[in-house]
């Protein structure tokens, strides 16, 4: 018999046989139409651990699921699927499966932080969206999200030269995220502060764009940021079990 | 010379309520039906207790040595009281072997009984044997064996602990909440993990009532510090695939049915009216409650009374009850049963 509320069942557990006889008769198609059992089976132990493993997630554990969180949030407001409150408990179980299904809308997260002040158990599920967006991506369930390019391309400009060219940012970044340089709001800014700008001003900013400063005997910090870097991001990596070097 | 009183039952609150009497020069004779001092932290082997941590064995243990040996406290084990007849001030009971024992007055601390986790069948103890109630995780905590599957013997991966279990629960006529074994969870819990923290433990609950003082030290701390993972679903049934348990349940805070696999379930057993109660109501000739512990006659002036003038009640004998409460309570009955003379004479020029 076909299922007509479809609507209600999840559509990845609605099987259907393309080819299917039983005892003579071909109940192919729909005819075989079955519901895979929703019941959850198993706690993935490690997830919890991951992720409290990363910045930010320090606290989870703490969480006791009273709401707080989720009625204060921002994002939640505008989207009810947006649920931090739902998601710490997933993690806390172990329930990956259920957690993916959201993975596209964890890292909308606006960091306004009312959750923090909000959360009478102090676990900061702001920091616990961050750390969770984060595990997401360096699992490779998600792509690096526009956020996490941006922070990339200003960082390492940084760690390069001691200092920071926003045009330059700006540049990379589009680049990154395969945007338009001549992006309007960008072209209207541009142009708005050329028209403002003193002359002598508007070349020491063209020379600057050309010839990059860089910060006198930087070199030493650069390589002991560097090496902070890199241990953080190894650390983060094996907590998860993933390799040391960034590939998997 | 003022007559002895009588205390039935030596555990925590007869202990307090015969060192209370004995400390103010009173004499008491204690009647205890086991071997031994101590009630049931003592018989039934709790290991750590709340809130103190201390093992239950020094705890009580030295309780018992306040009174035993003790000039004013005349203990008289393997016994119990077959008659009890008189009027307050001159009442006359009469022992298993036939001894008669004279008693101005007479405190009832006989305590509570475990649940009998049998009575609930679904969740499969009886059938299975990983799956075990607190007391015998406080007895392998205690006895220094540690944690571990009976069937085997093998360190169990994951615990989960049932809470409610024999309480809370119209099925079966236990209509109460036992008060303590949420907090006796959460310590269990802790120390599952402090013995061994490759195990994770679980904790299936309706509601936390971990009350006071017990919220920071036991439900905090076995989360924040011990990493515990409390899931509110009330199990529906234990079974087994062959090899482990599987918990069955709804996971109320998702929606979602949950089958999940356990190598040992423990149940965290209530404490039921001692099996005792009918007989010590019809020999004393006391009322019980509608629950079947025995009846408190008034909650604000004579705290102890029972519905028989000159008898008091004291502990788990009334109701569930924690340690310090039921000492508390001793304390209570003792000052009671002290002041009796006196109350008799108020009440006269009244
Ligand atoms: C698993 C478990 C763990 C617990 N852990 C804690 C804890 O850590 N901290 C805490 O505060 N509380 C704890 N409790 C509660 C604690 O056991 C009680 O509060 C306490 O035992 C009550 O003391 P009681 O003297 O009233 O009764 P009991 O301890 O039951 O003592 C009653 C005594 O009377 C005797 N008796 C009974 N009937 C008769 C009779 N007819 N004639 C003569 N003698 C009789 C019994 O043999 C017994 O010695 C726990 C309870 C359980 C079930
Ligand atoms: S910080 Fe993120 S999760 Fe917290 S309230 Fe703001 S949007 Fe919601
Ligand atoms: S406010 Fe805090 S304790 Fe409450 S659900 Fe959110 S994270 Fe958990
Ligand atoms: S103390 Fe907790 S486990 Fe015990 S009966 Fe009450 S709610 Fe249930």
């Amino acid at each position: 018999m076909p299922i007509h509320e479809k609507s209600l069942i999840r559509p990845e557990n609605l099987v259907e046989h393309e080819h299917l006889v039983i005892e003579g008769v071909d109940v192919s198609g729909h005819w075989s139409t079955f519901i895979e059992g929703r019941s959850i089976t198993d706690y993935n132990e490690a997830m919890q651990e991951e992720i409290a493993a990363l910045p930010g997630g320090e606290n989870i554990h703490r969480c006791w699921q009273c709401g707080s969180c989720t009625n204060a949030c921002t994002v939640n407001a505008v989207n009810p699927e947006f649920n931090p409150r739902y998601w710490i408990y997933l993690i806390r179980l172990g329930m990956e499966e259920e957690l993916l299904r959201d993975k596209d809308i964890i890292w909308q997260c606006v960091s306004c932080n009312k959750c923090t002040y909000a959360c009478p158990r102090d676990v900061v599920p702001e920091a616990v969206m961050k750390a969770t967006a984060h595990w997401l991506e360096l699992k490779g369930h998600t792509p690096k999200s526009n956020s996490t390019i941006f922070d990339e391309g200003f960082a390492s400009q940084v760690i390069k030269t001691g200092k920071i060219e926003d045009g330059l940012v700006l540049r990379d970044y589009f680049k990154a995220t395969g945007q338009s340089l001549t992006q309007p709001w960008l072209v209207a800014m541009v142009t708005g502060l050329i028209k403002r700008f003193p002359v002598t001003y508007l070349m020491k900013l063209g020379i600057a764009t050309v010839f990059p400063d860089k910060t006198r005997k930087w070199s030493k910090s650069r390589a002991a940021i560097t090496e902070y870097v890199e241990e953080c991001e190894a650390a983060n990596r094996k907590a998860l079990g993933l390799d040391a070097k960034g590939t998997h | 010379m003022s007559k002895p009183v009588l205390i039935i039952g030596g555990g925590p609150a007869g202990l307090s309520a015969a060192h209370a009497l004995a400390a103010a020069g009173r004499k008491s004779i204690l009647v205890e039906k086991e071997d031994r001092l101590g009630g049931a932290p003592i018989l039934s082997g709790y290991a750590k207790l709340v809130p103190s941590h201390e093992w239950a064995k020094d705890a009580i243990g030295a309780m018992v040595t306040r009174v035993y040996p003790n000039p004013n406290v005349d203990v008289r084990l393997n016994t119990s009281v077959q008659k009890f007849d008189g009027t307050p001030g001159n009442f006359v009971a009469t022992l298993k072997d036939g001894t008669q024992i004279e008693a101005e007055t007479a405190i009832m601390a006989t305590g509570f009984t475990h649940f009998d986790s049998i009575n609930k069948p679904e969740w499969g103890f009886g059938t299975y044997p990983d799956v075990v109630t607190t007391t015998q995780v406080e007895q392998m905590i205690s006895s220094g064996k540690g944690v571990r599957c009976p069937s085997d013997g093998r360190v169990p991966d994951r615990v989960a602990i049932l809470l409610c279990v024999g309480s809370r629960d119209r099925q079966i006529g236990r209509e109460w909440c036992s008060k303590i074994c949420c907090t006796v969870s959460a310590n269990i819990a802790m120390e599952i993990r402090e013995e061994l923290p490759n195990t994770n433990v679980y904790i299936y609950y309706m509601d936390i009532r971990t009350f006071g003082l017990y919220e920071g030290e036991f439900y905090w701390e076995s989360q924040e510090k011990y990493k515990v993972k409390y899931i509110k679903a009330r199990i529906a049934e234990v079974t087994s695939d062959g090899k482990r348990l599987l918990v069955k349940g709804e996971d109320t805070l998702i929606k979602r049915p949950v089958s999940i696999p356990f190598d040992m379930v423990v149940h965290a057993v209530g404490m039921d009216p001692n099996v005792d109660n009918m007989t010590l109501s019809s020999v004393f000739d006391v009322k019980l409650n509608r629950w079947g512990y025995i009846d408190r006659a008034n909650t604000y002036t004579t705290l102890a009374q029972t519905s028989r003038p000159g008898v008091y009640v004291c502990g788990s004998a009334s109701g569930p009850e924690t340690i310090d409460d039921s000492i508390a309570q001793g304390h209570a009955a003792a000052m009671a049963a002290m002041t009796f003379q006196n109350a008799k004479v108020t009440e006269a020029a009244e």
